[in-house]
């Protein structure tokens, strides 16, 4: 037995689906499409026994098995990327006939929502502290600081702790600075998008970075807008440079802005 | 660096030696922030007199001093102590 596993939902148009060849999907399967309410759902057939509550909780767990179907799904969905809604990793339905009950149900919100999208992709951007630079750019500023009732030379531990206390002042500023800053470039790309949202900042396990995360924004832009919004990441990364990493990814399926109703059934 | 994999595999008593340093020097190096940490919160509180200020500097900066003595007697540099705690991030602050 197998249950149906819904990777995106496009109108439906006179082919019953623009999609020459879909990549092979999360459980090596061949994806196809139903087609409900003049929209296109591609899903795929996946083993009951592998895909039911307990055992996707249980591969959920395994790094391995994630990565490379997250993988899969990805690349399912970025095969239909610019006229489909991507769905949630994970949305899973007992079978086709449920998944055509969703695309009748929903209909009209599926269709605001792919209006939403058209013609928009997604473009990730995460700043992250720049330590090393942030650090070199103060340096030296601190000593002055030890401020009143400078110790002398004859006592040198307070010396010492002023010292350290400095430097951790700065350290903090230079955060709290730091994090007032990806404020402003979220607000400036925010500007550029027709939708924009945060996730929230990932920890540096995921990330392999150690400097902390202090943007983690999504941004959903037309694609008259895309070389400006490049241009506006460059000019960001320009201006915010001793305190900020900026990075930009994509574009990606607009998987942050999809909106779909859809929990799934048997996941 | 001194060892490649070969003699790890051997496992050089000397390789061995120098892992542990490392382990412990990592622990210590973790306590005696801490301590700095601690000592820094109270001088903002005011909690300590100008004596107690003094000998704890001079505690806290002596052992920094012997802590570079022992990363360098076995080789090993201040990014070699951190241990990385996954989710918890890494064991020591980098500052």
């Amino acid at each position: 037995m197998t249950y149906t596993w819904l990777y995106a939902v496009a109108p439906a148009g006179p082919d019953a689906s623009p999609w020459q060849v879909l990549p092979e999907g999360v459980a090596d399967e061949h994806p196809g499409t139903v087609e409900a309410a003049d929209l296109l759902a591609v899903v795929g057939p996946v083993p009951d026994a592998d895909f039911d509550t307990d055992a996707l909780q249980r591969h959920l767990g395994d790094p391995q098995w994630l990565e490379r179907a997250v993988r899969a799904h990805h690349r399912v969905v970025s095969a239909t990327v610019g006229r489909a809604l991507p769905v949630r990793f994970g949305t899973v339905y007992r079978d086709e006939d449920r998944v055509r009950a969703l695309l009748t149900a929903h209909a009209d919100e599926i269709r605001t929502a792919l209006a939403g999208i058209a013609d928009r992709t997604e473009w990730g951007v995460k700043a992250y502290l720049d330590r090393a630079r942030s650090d070199g750019e103060t340096d030296g500023a601190g000593e002055a600081g030890d401020g009143p009732g400078r110790p002398s030379d004859d006592r040198p531990g307070t010396a010492y702790l002023l010292r350290r206390r400095t430097a951790r002042d700065r350290a903090e500023r230079a955060l709290a600075d730091a994090a007032g800053q990806a404020r402003q470039v979220h607000l400036a790309l925010s500007d550029l998008a027709d939708r924009s949202t945060e996730h929230p900042p990932q920890p540096a396990e995921a990330t392999g970075v150690r400097d902390p995360m202090l943007l983690n924004g999504a941004y959903l832009v037309h694609r008259a807008r895309e070389a400006e919004f490049a241009r506006a990441v460059a000019g960001l990364r320009e201006r915010h440079g001793p305190a900020l990493r900026v990075e930009l990814t994509g574009p990606w399926p607009p998987y942050s802005f999809a909106g779909l109703p859809t929990g799934g059934d048997a996941g | 660096m001194s060892g490649g994999a070969a003699r790890r595999v051997e496992l050089d008593p000397e390789e061995v030696g120098r892992d542990l340093a490392s382990l412990v020097l990592t622990v210590v190096e973790l306590l005696r922030q801490l301590m700095e940490r601690q000592a820094l919160r109270r001088i903002d509180h005011g909690d300590l007199d100008e004596e107690q200020v003094e000998r704890l500097g001079l505690t806290l900066m002596a052992l920094e001093e012997r802590m570079a003595e022992l990363r360098e007697h076995f080789g090993l540099t201040p990014e070699d102590l951190n241990i990385d705690l996954g989710p918890l991030g890494p064991l020591l602050s980098t500052e």
